[in-house]
């Protein structure tokens, strides 16, 4: 059976894409899942040192494309979960180098390997993101409850609507449920109601993502962590369990009930 | 008691000062509604002065008080206009009769 192909993109910079995509892909292999990641982002390489693999690399995503080595000497067996591989991107070449449609046949042969392919897309809307995009069968946006992020990820769900992803599914990354109670930030209802894509996840903002990072191990796996636990549900969700959401989205559950029964905004 | 709902319900300070999540909104529908439609605001200006000339041919209108506005709900697009209209006698017969005076 062919393997899904998930591309992760959020259009804005620094919104957290590469530690969704280490969580996703280490969350799912922990569930038993075949699992390749595949950084797209060339010349910037990164999903390497997140899932603490970068000492371990010798051929890249660039010298499959070209034909310098075979599909399964680039790709990298995970430390600790044994389903878990990666393809690394190139760090010394830049996007021109690859084509959607070399992307698209990379993918399409991971595809026939592993149960998911997911693939971590640069920031911006340029090349980069066209080949990123141009093997997926489905996308996962990731945003941030602030203007900016939002407003990009608005314009990604146009662009990925064009690519014939059309039903995008969105993670919301770094909520902080404090400021959203005091009015500050906004809220899950005020980001799905502006962006109108359904929603796959929301992560709190914790510190145990960055000591997790610092250490190159996926914070999916920290039990005690409430990030973890976010991601967890997401892998679950992805695999097509049907997880209810942590409490901090069950308050998002009460407002829209109240909005259904027209009390609330 | 409405300033106290409205409170509980986060959308303005206990000050009366709306939120700032409340801004952050308001500013990101129209942002969004922008780049959705790519119109830029000379086009937009053009586009509302075309419809007030267009309605105005059969009912009198309040220019400076019309509405014109996109919404992207749910993604789909839609032109929504508010005419407030201050005469409806002025018909086409009417404009005629007018205009041989």
């Amino acid at each position: 059976m062919e393997g899904r192909v998930i591309v992760v993109t959020s259009g804005k910079g620094g919104v957290g894409k590469t530690t969704v995509v280490a969580n996703i892909g280490c969350g799912l292999a922990s569930r038993g899942k075949k699992v390749a990641l595949v950084d797209a982002d060339i010349g910037l390489r990164n999903l390497d040192v997140v899932l603490g693999l970068e000492n371990r690399i010798v051929y890249d995503i660039v010298h499959v494309i070209e034909g310098k080595c075979r599909l399964r000497q680039a790709l990298i067996r995970d430390k600790r979960v044994q389903t878990l591989f990666l393809m690394p991107a190139a760090q010394s070449r830049d996007k021109e180098a690859v084509q959607p449609d070399q992307m698209k046949q990379l993918t399409a042969s991971l595809a026939r390997e592993f149960d998911y392919v997911v693939i971590d897309c640069p920031a911006g809307i340029e090349r980069g993101f066209k080949n990123a995009v141009a093997g997926a069968d489905e996308a996962v946006i990731v945003t941030m409850p602030e203007v900016s992020a939002v407003r990009d990820a608005d314009r990604i769900v146009g662009l990925l609507e064009a690519q014939g992803l059309g039903d995008p599914r969105l993670v919301i990354n770094r909520l902080r449920p404090e400021m959203v109670k005091r009015g500050d930030m906004l809220d899950i209802d005020d980001v799905l109601d502006l962006l109108a894509i359904d929603l796959l996840g929301v992560v709190p903002d914790d510190e145990s993502v960055i000591t997790s990072t610092n250490r190159g191990e996926p914070v999916v796996l920290d039990g005690a962590s409430r990030a973890g636990e976010a991601f967890r549900r997401i892998a679950a969700r992805i695999d097509g369990e049907d997880v209810p959401f942590m409490s901090l989205e069950a308050q998002s559950m009460w407002s829209k009930f109240k909005r259904f029964i027209g009390v609330g905004r | 008691m409405f300033d106290f709902m409205s409170r509980i319900l986060g959308g303005k300070s206990r000050l009366g000062e709306p939120r700032s999540k409340s801004l952050a909104k308001e500013r990101l529908k129209l942002a969004l509604a922008c780049d959705r439609v790519e119109l830029s605001p000379q086009v937009f200006e053009g586009l509302r002065l075309d419809l007030a000339r267009a309605v105005s041919k059969y009912v009198e209108i309040d220019e400076a008080g019309m509405k014109v506005r996109f919404d992207s709900s749910d993604r789909r697009l839609s032109l929504v206009a508010s005419v407030p209209v201050v005469g409806t006698r002025r018909t086409g017969q009417a404009r005629r009769s007018k205009s041989r005076r």
